[in-house]
Parts: structure tokens; C-alpha cells; sequence
């Protein structure tokens, strides 16, 4: 009689564990389709959480390894035949902040032997995931530029560029008389050709089918994983270290009206992203007639006369390594961009009102004495992410040889 | 025998008794107040000068002091919107999320859809703060754009800005200057020019003839106007040449703006 008191109480445990199973999910079916790893970002402190990362691309460990591989393999310009290698990474190199160090950059030559000069001087290839506001000194690719792709505007309707993302940029970088002046078809063939890729595209997209699509998705991929978060102004912030009283000060002048002003465009502890990634007129010139001024300023994107002259704000996360300065690598020196806005503004009335240390008749600046000159330098230097520079995920894969 | 039958039959009852009741499926919590009704509000914001919609980066209007001038853009926050009823009763729209950041540059900021439900029945006014009050204006709230570049640096007493008016005026000289007219937390200094105290300058703006009624499933929409030339007058008249191209340091020209924002905001339209 006892042992079936506990027989009954048993069972009815086990009809309770029975009835209360959760409904479980339908067997996933036999043909699931494809999944790389998915890449997972690791936001830094008061960094932003949207990201601009198109829905089809997704980021994943294998597409960006696979980035990695090409963005560095000289044979993507398909040039192998001419003796001639580029790869994005000939010219944006780590250690300058994915910059060349030394301005205007030139294109493989064509069959006359020339080489086409770069109309700008690069912008850091940084934290570009955190871009909303259209890529290049004008924002030209941008997902509101519906130009993009439309006859006569100078760029084909594809590849990419419905996309208006990091992903059109690679065509510009292969297709681009200053780049690598070659042709898709030709940069298709040749990564077709070497024997380590068609395994890496098939971990990255399902099988080991190459094609541009593929080429442009896995170098933008690895370009979006260029976070570069860890100077000593962003450990200051996060309260892990301390400014000296010189950066502490300078910090002060950089983000004060009456100091030197530089954080309604280049952020601050709050905005630590060191750009809002818009585009201003910073009163670098005092004549422009929007016909014989630069055609590719942001008044050529916009149609907007206040646009004249105006380019985007360059983040200053690594300053220090991204000379010479400006969209056309006026000034050489860090030194000689804080005199500019220090001193050298030129009146115009396309400046940005944001310039309002722009006075008329001529122009001025800051006017900060030697001191504080020395200090706002001091507190620019904590900018330098020195981990980033070196990372070595970031780096050149060791087994590649071109 | 009778016996054990007995018991069979309690603990198969129990069972299924128990077993019905703890295998019973989550239900959504029912609304605190299921018998309120309620419909929706919509915001669309709107700038004018003069009572003419605004010819952005033109340098053609005139204010009170005599300054001609133009805007560029204008960006700001509106929280804490409060919805009166006679008899003394309010409601906020406490969403805490659900502030409104306008921007003239970008059109989506310009229509809010509110997302609290409003209950029916007669409003007699609205009124909101101008920026965020001391408690919601926290640094590092926001992270991204176009909120975030608003930051108004810790140094100066942190969180946003309120407002800002990126605008030109012709000064002295004749021509154009550009000017930050920046509002947001003031700032007291000590002889050696080191900030030693902050002012709070958040408003609260009260807009006339601003009475609706909510009925049921139905959305009001109300467009809120600012008026710009008022920034510039009423009670002070504001002279760009006085205080120059930025104040966001100085507490003297700001509390003018803040003083001069009791009237800035009126009602466009209800329907």
C-alpha cells in the first residue's frame, strides 16, 4: 500500500514535467541555408550602436578574414601580366592611419607610362562603420546621392552602386585612373587565378563561386571592422588614465567657444568619434565662383551655393599620423593646421557659420598665445591610438606575398 | 480495496487539477486602465520668420535691433510636454524616450508621432520645456547622430545643448559673420576665467491657444511654430553686434535668448 502511494505520487510528477513542456521549435529544415559566423562588434564606451552596415552584406568572421586577404593582395588590380601589383593596402597603410603619409597618391601608369595624380589627399580609413553622411572629401557615395549610377554622372549604374556604400568604393578603387586604373573583369580574372581564395569564398558566402559582388561585400567588410577607440584621450574618458595638465587644458580649449572651438565639428568626450562626418566650409580659401573651384567639393554633390568649398570634417582620431592636412594637403604639419585656424582664416560668405571666429573683413582665428597653442597640441596628441596602428588583425596577412 | 481506490482517484484528480493550472499559457498583462479610451497625437513642427517660412542661408531678414541676417539650420529639444486640463489636472508625455529633437536639416525630425496613448477628452493647454530640465540633461545619453552632436561639452556643465541657431548676420563691417547662437547650460567663473559654477537655462514655454480634444482612436495633429524673430525681442532686443559670434560662454547673452523664449512658440494649426 506505501509503495504505491509513492508510485502514484510519481506519476504524477512526471504527467505535471509532461503537461508543462515548453512548445518546442519545428526542426529546422533539411536544406538550411548557408551561415558564415557571424561577426560580432564589441562597441566601445559611448561609441554610437547604429552602425552602416548594408542588410545585404552582413558581417561575418569569414567574409572579413577574406577582406583582409584581398584588401592587401597586390594582384586584385589584375595587372599581375604588366609586372604590376596594387591593392588597397599599397597606399593605405596601417601604420598611417589606413593613409599613405604622404599626400596625393598616384594610379598604376596606363600604357604611356603615366600616372594619374589622386585629385585629394586621402581621408583615415577609420571607424567608417559610424558613417551615416556619404563617403569621400564630398559624401559623393552616399545612399542619398540617388545620382549614383545615373547616365551621365560619371560612374556606371553598376557594379555596386546601388549600394552607395563602402562596397561602391572598391570599384573606384580598382576601376579609378589614380588607382589602380584597371578594369573589374581584369581584377575578377585574377583573384579567379590564385588558389587560396575559392575555399575562403565559399567559408565566407556558401560556395567558392568569385565575382565582383563577392570582391566589393568581403573588402568592405574588413574596411567596417576598423574601429580605432583606445588613445589615451579615449582611456581619459573612459577613466582609466589622466590627462597632464597641458592636454587637460588644451582638452578645455578644444572644446570651449572662446579657446579654439573644434568640437562642433570634430566632437568631443561626448561625441568620441572626433567628427559628426559632416561637411563644412572651413574657411580655408576666399574666392570661389562655383565654376573654376574644385569640382569635387560638396556644392558639386548638393547643387547648394553654401556648399561651396565644403568638405567633410575628417575625424581626429590619429591626427597626429594622417598629414598633410585638408583636402588638398595644403599644410604639411599638424603645427601648420593649428596656426591656420589660429590665425590664417579667410573670410568668404560660403564660410560655415560655425566659423564665427571668422572676422570680416579678412578672416583671423583662435588667437590663442604660444601656450595654449602648446597645449591644444598636447591634448591633439592623446588622440593617437597607438593599438590600432599595430594591431596585427588589421595587418597585412603574413602568408601574402604580393 | 475501496480504499485504494479511493486514493487512485484523489491523486489523479490532483494531478490533473494541478497540472491545469501551472501548464496555463502567459496572457499579456491587461492594461492598467482597460476602460480608458484613447487616441493619438501627432506633432509637425514648423519655422517661420516674419510669418513667412524661413528661405534657409539667405541673409535677408531684419530683427529688432537692426541686424540683418539669415539661418542656416536649426536644431533643438523639446521634452517634458504636458498636456493640461481645467481644473488643474495634467498629463506628461513621460516617455522618456519620446522627446522630440528637431532639426530643420533633416525633415523626419519635423513630425512626432507621439507614442504614448492620450486618453480622450478635453485639453485646455500644452506646455513644454525648451531643452532637457537638470534630472534628463545626462551626458553620454546620447550616441548617435543626429542627437549626439549635440553634446554640450562636461567642461561647460555637460549634456546638450538646447538650441542651437547656426546663423549670419552683417556686422560692423558689412559683411557677413557667422555666429553659434547656442543655448544651453550658463556657466559662472572665477577672476582667473575657471568655470566654478553652472546655470540651469531650460524653459518652459506655454503655448496660447493651444486646446484640443482627443476622441477615440482618433489622432489630433497639432503644429508647433517657432517664430524666429522672437528670439531677438520681447523683453530684450537682442543685438548680434554686442555679444559677437558665439555665447554658449556667455551667460549674459544667453539668458537674453532664454528671457526672450517665453513667446517664441505659438500653435500653427489643430485638426
Amino acid at each position: 500500500m506505501k509503495n504505491l502511494k509513492y508510485f502514484l505520487i510519481l506519476i504524477g510528477f512526471i504527467v505535471l514535467i509532461s503537461a508543462c513542456k515548453k512548445d518546442e521549435p519545428t526542426e529546422p529544415a533539411e536544406d538550411t541555408p548557408f551561415k558564415a559566423t557571424p561577426y560580432v562588434f564589441d562597441i566601445p564606451n559611448h561609441f554610437p550602436t547604429i552602425m552602416n552596415i548594408p542588410e545585404d552584406n552582413p558581417m561575418t568572421v569569414e567574409g572579413v578574414e577574406l577582406g583582409r586577404y584581398l584588401f592587401y593582395d597586390g594582384r586584385l588590380a589584375g595587372r599581375e601580366d604588366e609586372g604590376l601589383y596594387m591593392s588597397c593596402g599599397t597606399c593605405h597603410l596601417q601604420e598611417y592611419s589606413f593613409e599613405n603619409g604622404v599626400g596625393f597618391g598616384h594610379g598604376l601608369p596606363d600604357s604611356n607610362g603615366y600616372s594619374k595624380p589622386s585629385p585629394h589627399v586621402m581621408l583615415p580609413m577609420i571607424n567608417l562603420v559610424w558613417n551615416h553622411e556619404g563617403y569621400l572629401w564630398n559624401g559623393m557615395i552616399s545612399k542619398n546621392n540617388t545620382n549614383l549610377g545615373s547616365a551621365g554622372y560619371g560612374v556606371p549604374a553598376e557594379p555596386q552602386f546601388h549600394m552607395r556604400n563602402i562596397e561602391s568604393l572598391v570599384w573606384m578603387g580598382i576601376a579609378a585612373a589614380h588607382e589602380m586604373n584597371s578594369t573589374v573583369d581584369a581584377s575578377v580574372n585574377a583573384i579567379k587565378n590564385i588558389s587560396i581564395y575559392p575555399p575562403m569564398f565559399e567559408a565566407a558566402f556558401g560556395t567558392p563561386e568569385i565575382n565582383y559582388d563577392r570582391i566589393a561585400k568581403a573588402i568592405a567588410q574588413f574596411i567596417r571592422t576598423l574601429v580605432a577607440s583606445d588613445s589615451k584621450a579615449h582611456k581619459v574618458f573612459r577613466g582609466d588614465e589622466n590627462f597632464s595638465d597641458s592636454e587637460r587644458r588644451g582638452f578645455n580649449l578644444f572644446v570651449t567657444e572662446q579657446g579654439a572651438d573644434c568640437f562642433h565639428c570634430h566632437g568631443s568626450e561626448g561625441a568620441p568619434l572626433f567628427t559628426t562626418h559632416l561637411f563644412y566650409n572651413n574657411a580655408k580659401d576666399s574666392f570661389f565662383s562655383g565654376i573654376y573651384d574644385d569640382p569635387r567639393d560638396r556644392y558639386h554633390i548638393t547643387g547648394n551655393p553654401t556648399d561651396l568649398g565644403a568638405y567633410k570634417a575628417t575625424t581626429l582620431i590619429n591626427i597626429e599620423k594622417t598629414g598633410p592636412y585638408m583636402h588638398d594637403g595644403r599644410f604639411k604639419t599638424l603645427d601648420d593646421v593649428i596656426n591656420f585656424y589660429n590665425s590664417g582664416l579667410k573670410w568668404s560668405p560660403y564660410a560655415d557659420p560655425l566659423m564665427h571666429k571668422l572676422v570680416p573683413p579678412y578672416g583671423n582665428g583662435a588667437e590663442l598665445t604660444p601656450f595654449q597653442i602648446a597645449d591644444l597640441k598636447a591634448f591633439l596628441l592623446t588622440l593617437t591610438d597607438e593599438a590600432f596602428l599595430t594591431n596585427p588583425d588589421f595587418a597585412k596577412p603574413a602568408g601574402l606575398q604580393y | 480495496m475501496n480504499e485504494l481506490f479511493k486514493l487512485l482517484l484523489l491523486t489523479l484528480f490532483s494531478v490533473i487539477l494541478i497540472a491545469f493550472y501551472s501548464c496555463k499559457k502567459d496572457e499579456p498583462i491587461p492594461d492598467e486602465n482597460p476602460s480608458e479610451k484613447s487616441g493619438k497625437l501627432i506633432f509637425k513642427f514648423n519655422h517661420v520668420i516674419d510669418g513667412q517660412n524661413i528661405d534657409y542661408d539667405t541673409i535677408k531678414y531684419v530683427n529688432e535691433a537692426g541686424n540683418k541676417y539669415g539661418v542656416n539650420v536649426i536644431q533643438y529639444f523639446v521634452t517634458d510636454v504636458t498636456l493640461h486640463k481645467s481644473g488643474g489636472t495634467s498629463m506628461m508625455i513621460d516617455d522618456w524616450t519620446d522627446f522630440a529633437y528637431v532639426d530643420t536639416d533633416i525633415p523626419t525630425t519635423l513630425t512626432w508621432e507621439v507614442f504614448d496613448p492620450i486618453p480622450i477628452g478635453n485639453y485646455d493647454s500644452i506646455t513644454f520645456t525648451l531643452g532637457f530640465n537638470e534630472v534628463k540633461n545626462q551626458s553620454f545619453m546620447f550616441v548617435n547622430p543626429p542627437e549626439v552632436n549635440m553634446v554640450w561639452p562636461v567642461y561647460l556643465g555637460g549634456g546638450y545643448h538646447y538650441l542651437k541657431i547656426n546663423t549670419k548676420w552683417i556686422d560692423t563691417t558689412g559683411l557677413a559673420r557667422g555666429c553659434a547662437w547656442h543655448l544651453g547650460i550658463g556657466q559662472t567663473y572665477d577672476s582667473s576665467g575657471i568655470v566654478n559654477g553652472f546655470i540651469q537655462n531650460y524653459f518652459t514655454v506655454g503655448l496660447p491657444n493651444s486646446s484640443f480634444e482627443i476622441t477615440e482612436n482618433n489622432t489630433k495633429e497639432i503644429q508647433i511654430v517657432m517664430n524666429v524673430e522672437n528670439w531677438f525681442k520681447n523683453p530684450n532686443t537682442y543685438n548680434f553686434d554686442d555679444f559677437g559670434g558665439d555665447i554658449m560662454q556667455t551667460q549674459a547673452a544667453m539668458i537674453l535668448g532664454c528671457e526672450n523664449g517665453h513667446d517664441v512658440f505659438t500653435i500653427g494649426y489643430i485638426q
